[in-house]
């Protein structure tokens, strides 16, 4: 590998650990919100980081894309924090307890922390915000993830009880900081908040909002009134909105920016040497994939599907896609392999196997091959590379791929409308397998099942992981789930894009987070 | 004259209120709406769709929405953005401000470079100008906008170690931060239409010297300066002006090549992000005012020429 393939936390902990020396620093730096505090930390300055995707606006409650979530985390706080370790950690809350019957959530609320409008949070701008996300006609993307809450109570000012109506292990991840925000109750009673909310942030989070200027830059200055003493380091961030990746290299090289995320993790090859710079690579829970739907043509048949996945060579994919600079997947984002997901050598269809693939085709009496649609969006540079590799796979199979480009507005209107045919696919989760899972695969009304999979089996394992509260049996029921995806094939995930985050020198303390996500800037610092 | 100016704001206005309708349908027939960029890959909550489209009135019929905007823009009122939550009049008009001033500039700095170079080569046909400038134009047509404006990056770059700044500057806030946002861009598009300048004016300097006048006034023994200044120069102001026009208008509709490549704020490019969000508000508004603007530029032409050309004034 031409860059360090370790992030800074593995290090940091690997170092504590072969050194034998105060492991519990190294435990409080992993369980450090955000990233490890550092008590060298300069504070003050302004850094600038160039950001290829700009969200559209900065609301958290009606925005589902990345390019929201990825700012807006420094602004808006949830109860709980997507810890980069895979479990959810409180963040607003002091404390979370569960009932035994894994129906009554209680969490005591942190002390002494203000949103930026100056008024002091209480349990009662908790309830509003969830039952505002919750409540399905106000329109947010997030209502579905808070679909198992019955209910939700406040005994006194700093104790939130939730109530739901059937077990549901992924709570706390679901009142992290995507949709899981607390903004002071009745921000929506005023007509204007929409406006608003691209004009001055409500949260509680250590940046607020400064300047957003759309297509060109979001300006965030401190919180002085941040309830973590001393946080953040930073005076103000600067998001400057580049309209390209080679603008960005252009950017980092001219020293005209201090951070950026590489939209292309292969571009880290036109930087090595450069002096200043320094990259690093994490592993992601972004996956790009192939889905396939299930109600669609030659599709339908499971074993047309298996036949597909025993003939793509997955590294050949990546290689051509993105200079495999990436983690080739199974049945999960390279981030979860380890926490949740099927060990990839005990599953039965993720290498290729010509003879099995055309037996397979036989079998469905293709054995001629067909003709077939492979849809790519436009904008998302890694599809055409990966589709010509594909085509090429599927070829001597005899299926014909006729590669057909999209807009995005057009492939997201056949998403949601379940009409996806054969397509690619790009999306990111946050750590937690029903979140990753449920949504994308769980038959309807409980699920959407974008893929029209209508899998019997497959529903009854993920209600099974979504219902069990021990984190060992949950494993198991993810693990039994991602055989029957191996076996029935609705998706094949490709691979997980490294995230290459490139820094000046003097940008010190910056952890990336497995979502691509910008938190770590919260304990950032700019060296003198 | 005057008369002249009304019956052209009345065509005007029919033709204001046919490009919104055609714009209005056109847009709506495109597959998907701002909804599926907000839910993105969290959609399938058909209550909570339902929720957005009625809040967007996406639910109502087209002509019912079309009349609501209509209605709404009689009392000035452009809406609201769909995707970014703000007045759609504040979007469009500072995305239009900025674009205006780099079509002003590259304007500027066309006939600056051109109309001299064109009159230059005019003057000799077949000479040593005329050639070097016959090359000039021919590389500045034929590289596309895209191309100049990577290849000004990239020398910038490796040449000076510049960089354009991050983030654009309003010049009210600092002219000098502002200039140095807008020079690539202008250069960029600049160079093309100077050399679609210099053209266009060696062409009509051209072809006034081979006109009877012109060649009775050389013959009647007045000076070369004379004849070129009185003669050629008065006679070719007209297209010049004309050509002017058309220009910016062809700037303005141009720009979005260079607001993307060197991420300006412009009209061009709230225009794509509204397409790509199908941000219909946005979009009626950015297009409303774009065809005001070509509408207002071929007036002003009018008007100018009255100035210049005692014969339009006497119509």
């Amino acid at each position: 590998m031409p860059y360090p393939m370790i992030d800074r936390r593995t290090a940091l902990l690997a170092g504590a650990a072969l050194l034998g020396t105060r492991p519990a620093l190294a435990q409080a730096a992993a369980d450090a919100l955000y990233g490890p505090d550092d008590a060298g930390a300069r504070r003050g300055g302004t850094l600038t980081v160039a950001i290829a995707n700009e969200p559209p606006n900065l609301d958290p409650f009606h925005q589902a894309g990345d390019a929201r979530t990825a700012v807006t985390v420094l602004m808006y706080q949830g109860l709980m924090y997507e810890h980069a370790s895979g479990t959810a950690k409180p963040l607003l809350a002091e404390t979370m307890a569960v009932s035994d019957d894994g129906l009554t959530y209680t969490f005591a609320l942190r002390r002494g922390v203000r949103f930026h409008t100056g008024q002091p949070m209480t349990a009662a701008d908790v309830k509003y915000s969830y039952d505002y996300v919750r409540n399905p006609s106000n329109g947010s993307p997030g209502a579905a993830d808070f679909g198992a809450i019955a209910g939700i109570e406040t005994p006194d000012d700093h104790t939130v009880v939730i109530r739901l109506s059937e077990p549901n292990a992924s709570l706390p991840m679901t009142l992290t900081n995507r949709f899981g925000c607390v903004v002071p109750r009745d921000t929506f009673a005023n007509p204007q908040a929409r406006t608003r909310l691209s004009q001055q942030s409500v949260g509680t989070g250590p940046f607020m909002l400064q300047e957003f200027r759309p297509q060109s830059h979001i300006r965030m200055a401190r919180f002085a009134n941040y309830w973590q003493s001393g946080q953040p380091y930073l005076d103000g961030i600067l998001f400057s909105v580049q309209p390209n990746a080679a603008s960005v290299l252009v950017a980092l090289r001219s020293r005209r920016v201090d951070l950026a995320l590489l939209a292309r993790p292969q571009d880290a090859e036109q930087l090595q040497g450069q002096a200043g710079l320094a990259i690093n690579a994490a592993p992601s829970l972004r996956q790009c994939s192939l889905d396939l739907d299930c109600n669609h043509a030659q599709l339908r048949d499971p074993r047309v599907r298996r036949a597909i996945a025993l003939s793509i060579d997955k590294h050949a994919v990546m290689q051509a896609a993105i200079g495999g600079k990436g983690k080739v997947l199974g049945t999960i984002p390279a981030a979860m392999q380890e926490s949740w997901g099927a060990p990839i050598d005990t599953l039965p269809n993720q290498r290729p196997d010509a003879a099995r693939a055309r037996a397979l085709l036989a079998e469905a009496g293709l054995a001629d091959g067909f003709a077939m649609d492979l849809v790519s969006i436009i904008g998302f540079e890694w599809m055409d590379p990966a589709a010509v590799t594909i085509a090429q796979q599927l070829a001597p199979l005899g299926i014909r791929l006729n590669i057909q480009r999209v807009e995005l507005g057009v492939w997201l209107n056949a998403f949601r409308t379940r009409n996806m045919r054969f397509t690619f696919n790009d999306w990111g989760t946050q750590p937690d397998p029903h979140i990753l899972y449920y949504r994308h695969f769980h038959g309807a009304p409980r699920g959407a099942d974008f893929r029209n999979w209508n899998n019997a089996e497959a529903d009854r394992l993920l209600d099974a992981g979504m219902a069990t509260p021990d984190p060992a049996k949950r494993k198991e029921a993810y693990v039994a789930f991602q055989r029957v995806m191996d076996e029935s094939v609705p998706t094949v995930m490709l691979y997980s894009p490294d995230l290459v985050t490139v820094a000046q020198a003097r940008v010190r303390n910056y952890v990336q987070h497995p979502t691509g996500w910008w938190f770590g800037l919260a304990k950032a610092w700019i060296a003198a | 004259m005057l008369e002249a100016v009304l019956r052209r704001l009345g065509a005007a206005l029919i033709t204001l209120i046919l490009a919104t309708g055609v714009v209005f349908l056109v847009i709506r027939a495109v597959p998907g709406d701002a909804i599926g960029e907000m839910l993105g890959q969290s959609a399938g909550d058909p209550a909570a769709e339902a929720a957005l489209r009625t809040f967007f009135g996406l639910d109502r019929p087209i002509w019912s929405q079309y009349l609501a905007w209509a209605g709404d823009l009689l009392r000035g009122d452009l809406g609201i953005s769909m995707r970014q939550g703000m007045p759609v009049a504040g979007i469009v008009f500072d995305a239009f401000l900025v674009t205006l001033e780099i079509g002003l500039a590259t304007l500027a700095f066309a006939i600056l470079l051109g109309v001299p170079l064109g009159l230059a080569a005019g003057a000799r046909p077949g000479g040593i100008a005329d050639m070097a400038v016959e090359g000039f134009t021919l590389i500045g047509l034929s590289a596309p906008v895209f191309w100049t404006g990577m290849v000004l990056l990239i020398l910038a770059d490796a040449w000076l170690g510049w960089a354009p700044p991050l983030v654009y500057t309003p010049p009210d806030i600092s002219l000098s931060d502002n200039l140095e946002g807008i020079l690539l861009p202008v250069l960029a598009l600049g160079l093309l239409q100077a050399a679609a300048y210099a053209q266009f004016t060696r062409q009509q300097s051209a072809a006034l010297l081979r006109q009877d006048f012109v060649r009775a006034a050389a013959a009647r023994g007045l000076p070369w300066r004379v004849v070129f200044g009185r003669h050629v120069l008065r006679n070719i102001a007209i297209p010049l002006v004309t050509y002017a026009g058309l220009i910016l208008v062809q700037i303005l509709g141009g720009v979005v090549v260079v607001e993307t490549l060197f991420g300006i704020p412009g009209l061009g490019r709230t225009l794509l992000a509204a397409v790509q969000g199908r941000d219909y508000p946005v979009l009626q508004g950015a297009l409303l005012l774009s065809v005001v603007v070509a509408l207002l530029v071929n007036l002003l032409i009018d008007l100018a020429y009255a100035l210049i050309d005692p014969r339009v004034r006497g119509a």
